[in-house]
């Protein structure tokens, strides 16, 4: 990961979390109130289903009321007191049930067996349990109905008065769909009721102001929880399309405790949910923004730290790369900015260090050289000087002893500056190496040829020299100056053979290698150290007792003038293979690859 | 002495002529028109009492239940029972004019053969001849009832019998009918009868106390009321039998659970207070006062019984239909499917329509089957037809009658619960009219006070 990335991704994170951080917070914040009003919210509806419930409780009392004054139940209640038939009355209720407008009405003996029954005509006869209930201002009751779903309604029981009245009065109003109708709601909020005793969860026992509630199995868990624990239970449902719902169920209970009913109030949290996604929303936006301004700010600082970085880096692989003259533009005063001045400055050093070490090296290598041009020089000096004083001395000598001295001293004289003449031309020669004239042939060419030279002089030596050829069946294509090359391959094969004086094994390998071409001269003399390795190519470094020192130097400057390159592979006693690429020229394109 | 003896004279002549002016004032008076109304169609019914009035079947039973000539003065069995020849009554006419002839007899009969005891009837002069798969010694009852009168149409399509009224029109549930001038039995007092059918009770009492209906139906759980609030109501004997009829598949397919049904059913109630201690319970299918029997059919129930008979709780539910949308008979229905649902089962009471969507027979129907004839096999008979059953022993014999009720009720398919009596209420200008023994009123005896 580069410098800016890491920016980059430190920066988001630093926006993202201080982001989340606040928006958590607003969002807890913002939960909260929102369940508060939600609590208050189910408080006034509950407390207006109480009122309404009181306030028809207390109607339904006094129509009962009412009734226990008509004159015909009055009768009724006479004639039942004194052993009148039960019977004749049978369909009673169901008249004054309509004329009082109440719900359910049974008429029953004092002994609690029904006379008549509005809600239930066939129930006559049977005891009606909830006569135990006289002296309650109103209660609540389950009313089962045979096989229709039992309902539940508001009671009151009233003893139609007299002494001798032989009639009670069982009556009430349904909690169904009209009652919660009556109470106002506000937006977001339901009122439901479930009107269900018995054991299993019914569906169609859940009713709201509109009818039976679609889909209420998602309620059935907070209302049987409500209706096991008999405390009220609040819970979370999502309906069917897709709304979230607060739920709170109140158990509702009959005279003897047993809860026989659930108040369902559910509080929409939409409004939430909308808060939540809007702060969401807020909150990703902001994070967008922030990680966006995150961009622009690595960027910023990509370009004003990690670019003269990226810079300095570049410069230094090329300064690796043997550029030493390269400069990286100072554009701050900062730390980078002093790091890049800090560079150029240390470039420049390098510089002119390196020109005063080629200086040093080319004042060694005149040194050098004039050394080995006067030890060169002075060999054959010194002869010729004798040879002169000899000549010198010869004439004091008779005439024909000077001749002979004089013969021989001109000989000696005449071969010594032939001697002079082979040195200096030799500098000479390295001094001005010809521009290669290169023409495109094949290297197999130019090696056979040498082989072909040297391979009688190798194989008739005291100790014969093999000569192993290794050349492939394709063409080696290169572009070189065919003279040149030739020279530099006999030049190493003469090192060869001046490394095997006890005879052995000449290599000559030429192979494609990538897109140059690569040639190994080896043989299997004895070898160098690699301090020799090392100094091999430099001028006038010989390992011989007799030679210039320019041969291996003369095959790097025609390599290097070819844009090749030779290495040399040596182990004393194991000896030593010269390796040179050559660049190949590509099939077809007459170009070098 | 003399004074003595004109306050004498003159007494005996006022009382003469008091009992004279009684006697004048208890003598039926030809005319009038008898306005009569009635919860059921006036004439869709075979029974109906238009029909009634304006049809004669060839036999008739009297108030005793004896079976008379009608349009048959005399009739013969021959073959054992096999075969039977009823002779017309000669001179008797249809209300168009034209002759009863055996032919036309033989035409009427064959139409009305749904279910008739006779495999084959032929005319043979002024006779009949009837011949029968098996012996039917009561083949001279059988054909006294209704469904068996014969009826007839003139050349525009109106219907025309024998009896003493003729059809004159019907529509908007009011029947027209007019006496018969030459009607065989002799003219009826009142010169026609205005039947309105489907006319609900309440309505039919407010009518008959202002003097616009002159007779009415009480149904028999509003006698008592009717009684309390003064109306002149005439009961019948025992001629409807309420009956639960039981299905033989699905859950009730075991005899037990169709013991168990009938062992939850509570009769009392049903007695006691929804009918208002009309009629009797019964078990058996024929009223006691017919067979004598009737008692050997135990009408108590027994609902531990029926809880251990019906086994295990659970099972499909089973429809109750009540046939009659009448308030008593849906009250009845209810109760009964209490008793049951005491009893374990799953019972859910159905109106006609509800159980025509469900698509199939109800499990339970509570239905009224009139008994028209008041002889005991005859009635058997019918009412062993009525839940497709025949008699197997042809024998009169109580003993045998017995048995053959009892077989078939302990199949308990048929649950009689009680037995209850026709009333109707009757305005005070109305004299003379009685009801047959199976609670039909006989218009045709029926005069009118204010008739002039």
């Amino acid at each position: 990961m580069n410098l800016r990335q890491k920016i980059l991704l430190m920066f988001s994170l630093t926006v993202i979390l201080a982001v989340a951080a606040v928006a958590w917070t607003v969002s807890v914040r913002v939960r909260s109130m929102f369940e508060s009003l939600d609590r208050d919210r189910t408080a006034a509806l509950v407390n207006q289903f109480v009122h309404e419930y009181e306030r028809r409780g207390d109607e339904v009392g006094q129509r009962v009321d009412r009734m226990t004054k008509d004159e015909r139940v009055a009768r009724m209640a006479y004639d039942l007191a004194h052993g009148g038939d039960a019977s004749m009355y049978v369909t009673e209720a169901a008249a004054l049930a309509q004329e009082y407008e109440l719900d359910y009405l049974e008429l029953l003996q004092p002994d609690g067996s029904i006379v008549s029954s509005a809600q239930w005509p066939a129930h006559f006869g049977y005891k009606e349990p909830a006569i135990a209930s006289a002296g309650q201002p109103f209660f609540l009751k389950e009313e089962v109905l045979g096989q229709d779903p039992s309902e539940i309604g508001l009671f009151v029981v009233r003893a139609v008065p007299g002494a001798e009245s032989g009639l009670d009065i069982v009556a009430g109003e349904r909690l169904d769909s009209a009652f919660l109708e009556n109470l106002s709601t506000p937006a977001g909020s339901s009122l439901y009721l479930y009107r269900n005793a018995a054991s299993g969860f019914g569906a169609g026992s859940l009713i709201g102001a509109g009818g039976v509630v679609a889909d209420a199995a998602r309620y059935a868990g907070v209302i049987d929880h409500a209706r096991a624990s008999g405390g009220q239970s609040s819970a979370r449902v999502t309906t069917g399309d897709g709304e979230s719902l607060n739920l709170t169920a109140i158990p509702l209970k009959s005279a003897n405790g047993s809860v026989i009913a659930v108040l369902l109030v559910a509080n929409s949290r939409k409004e939430l949910v909308e808060a939540q996604q809007h702060i969401r929303a807020i909150a990703y936006g902001v994070a967008s923004v922030g990680i966006l301004f995150a961009i622009l700010v690595s960027l910023w600082i990509a370009a004003s730290v990690s670019r003269p970085v990226e810079q300095l880096a570049r410069a230094a692989r090329e300064v690796t790369a043997g550029d030493w003259e390269v400069q990286v533009p100072v554009a701050s005063r900062d730390e980078v900015g002093l790091l890049a001045e800090a560079f150029n400055r240390m470039t420049q050093e390098l510089v002119s260090q390196r020109e005063r070490l080629v200086q040093s090296e080319r004042v060694a290598a005149w040194r050098e050289l004039a050394r080995r041009l006067a030890h060169e020089l002075k060999n054959p000096l010194f002869p010729l000087q004798l040879t002169v004083e000899n000549m010198i001395r010869a004439k004091k000598m008779s005439p024909e002893m000077f001749e002979e001295v004089f013969t021989e001293g001109v000989t000696a004289l005449t071969d010594e500056i032939a001697n002079l003449k082979t040195i200096i031309g030799r500098f000479s020669d390295f001094s001005k190496m010809p521009k290669p004239q290169v023409t495109e042939l094949d290297l197999r060419d130019v090696l056979t040829r040498v082989i072909r030279l040297y391979q009688p002089t190798l194989e008739q030596r005291e100790h014969p020299i093999e000569i192993v050829s290794k050349l492939p069946a394709d063409p080696l294509p290169v572009s070189v100056d065919a003279e040149l090359m030739h020279r530099a391959i006999s030049n190493l094969v003469l090192n060869s053979m001046d490394a095997m004086p006890e005879g052995g094994t000449l290599t000559i390998t030429a192979v494609r290698k990538d897109k140059n071409v690569r040639t190994t001269i080896a043989d299997t003399g004895h070898g160098m150290t690699a301090e020799e390795c090392e100094r091999l190519f430099t001028p006038y470094y010989t390992t011989k007792q007799q030679g210039t020192g320019l041969g291996l130097a003369i095959v790097q400057s025609v390599i290097a003038d070819h844009h090749g390159a030779i290495v040399v592979e040596s182990n004393p006693g194991r000896g030593t293979a010269f390796v040179i690429d050559l660049p190949g020229v590509s099939a077809g394109s007459g170009e070098s690859a | 002495m003399c004074r003595w003896s004109a306050i004498s004279k003159g007494m005996a002549v006022l009382w003469l002529a008091s009992a004279c002016t009684a006697l004048a004032h208890t003598r039926p008076r030809y005319g009038g028109t008898l306005r009569v109304e009635t919860q059921a169609d006036p004439w869709q019914a075979a029974d109906s009492i238009g029909r009634r009035l304006v049809f004669d079947s060839l036999t008739r039973t009297d108030g005793s239940g004896a079976v008379q000539p009608a349009l048959a003065v005399r009739w013969k069995a021959q073959n054992g029972n096999h075969r039977w020849e009823f002779w017309l009554r000669p001179g008797v006419h249809f209300h168009d004019g034209s002759p009863l002839t055996a032919d036309r007899v033989q035409q009427s009969l064959e139409r009305s053969c749904k279910q008739c005891p006779w495999t084959s009837v032929r005319a043979l002069g002024d006779s009949l001849v009837f011949t029968t798969a098996s012996p039917d010694p009561v083949l001279p009852e059988e054909l006294a009832r209704s469904e068996y009168a014969i009826a007839a149409e003139d050349v525009a399509g109106n219907p025309v019998g024998t009896g003493p009224f003729r059809f004159v029109s019907n529509g908007n549930y009011l029947l027209s009918l007019a006496a018969a001038d030459d009607a065989w039995q002799g003219r009826p007092f009142v010169d026609a009868v205005e039947i309105t059918g489907r006319r609900v009770v309440r309505t039919q009492w407010l009518d008959l106390s202002a003097g616009h209906a002159d007779v009415v139906d009480v149904p028999v759980e509003a006698v008592r009321q009717a009684q309390q609030e003064r109306l002149n109501v005439i009961q019948s004997g025992d001629c409807d039998l309420l009956v639960l009829s039981v299905a033989r598949n699905g859950v009730l397919a075991e005899d037990a659970r169709r013991e168990a049904v009938a062992l939850a059913v509570d009769r009392a109630a049903l007695y006691n207070v929804i009918f208002q201690k009309q009629g009797e319970m019964t078990a058996s299918l024929l009223p006691d006062a017919l067979t004598g029997y009737g008692f050997l059919f135990p009408v108590a129930r027994d609902p531990a019984r029926a809880q251990g008979l019906h086994g295990a709780s659970g099972g499909a539910t089973l429809m109750l239909v009540a046939e009659d949308m009448n308030a008593a008979m849906q009250l009845a229905a209810e109760r009964i499917a209490l008793n049951l649902r005491e009893a374990g089962f799953h019972v859910q009471v159905a109106t006609r329509s509800m159980n025509a969507e469900a698509n199939g027979a109800p499990d339970l129907a509570l239905k009224r089957i009139h008994l028209e004839s008041a002889d005991a096999q005859a009635a058997l008979e019918q009412m062993l037809a009525a839940f497709g059953q025949t008699l197997t022993d042809e024998s009169a014999d109580p003993a045998a009658l017995y048995r053959q009720e009892a077989s078939f009720t302990q199949t308990h398919q048929v649950i009689p619960l009680l037995y209850l009596p026709r009333s109707y209420a009757v305005g005070a200008r109305v004299h003379g009219l009685r009801l047959s023994p199976d609670g039909v009123p006989l218009l045709a005896d029926v005069s009118l006070e204010d008739a002039k």
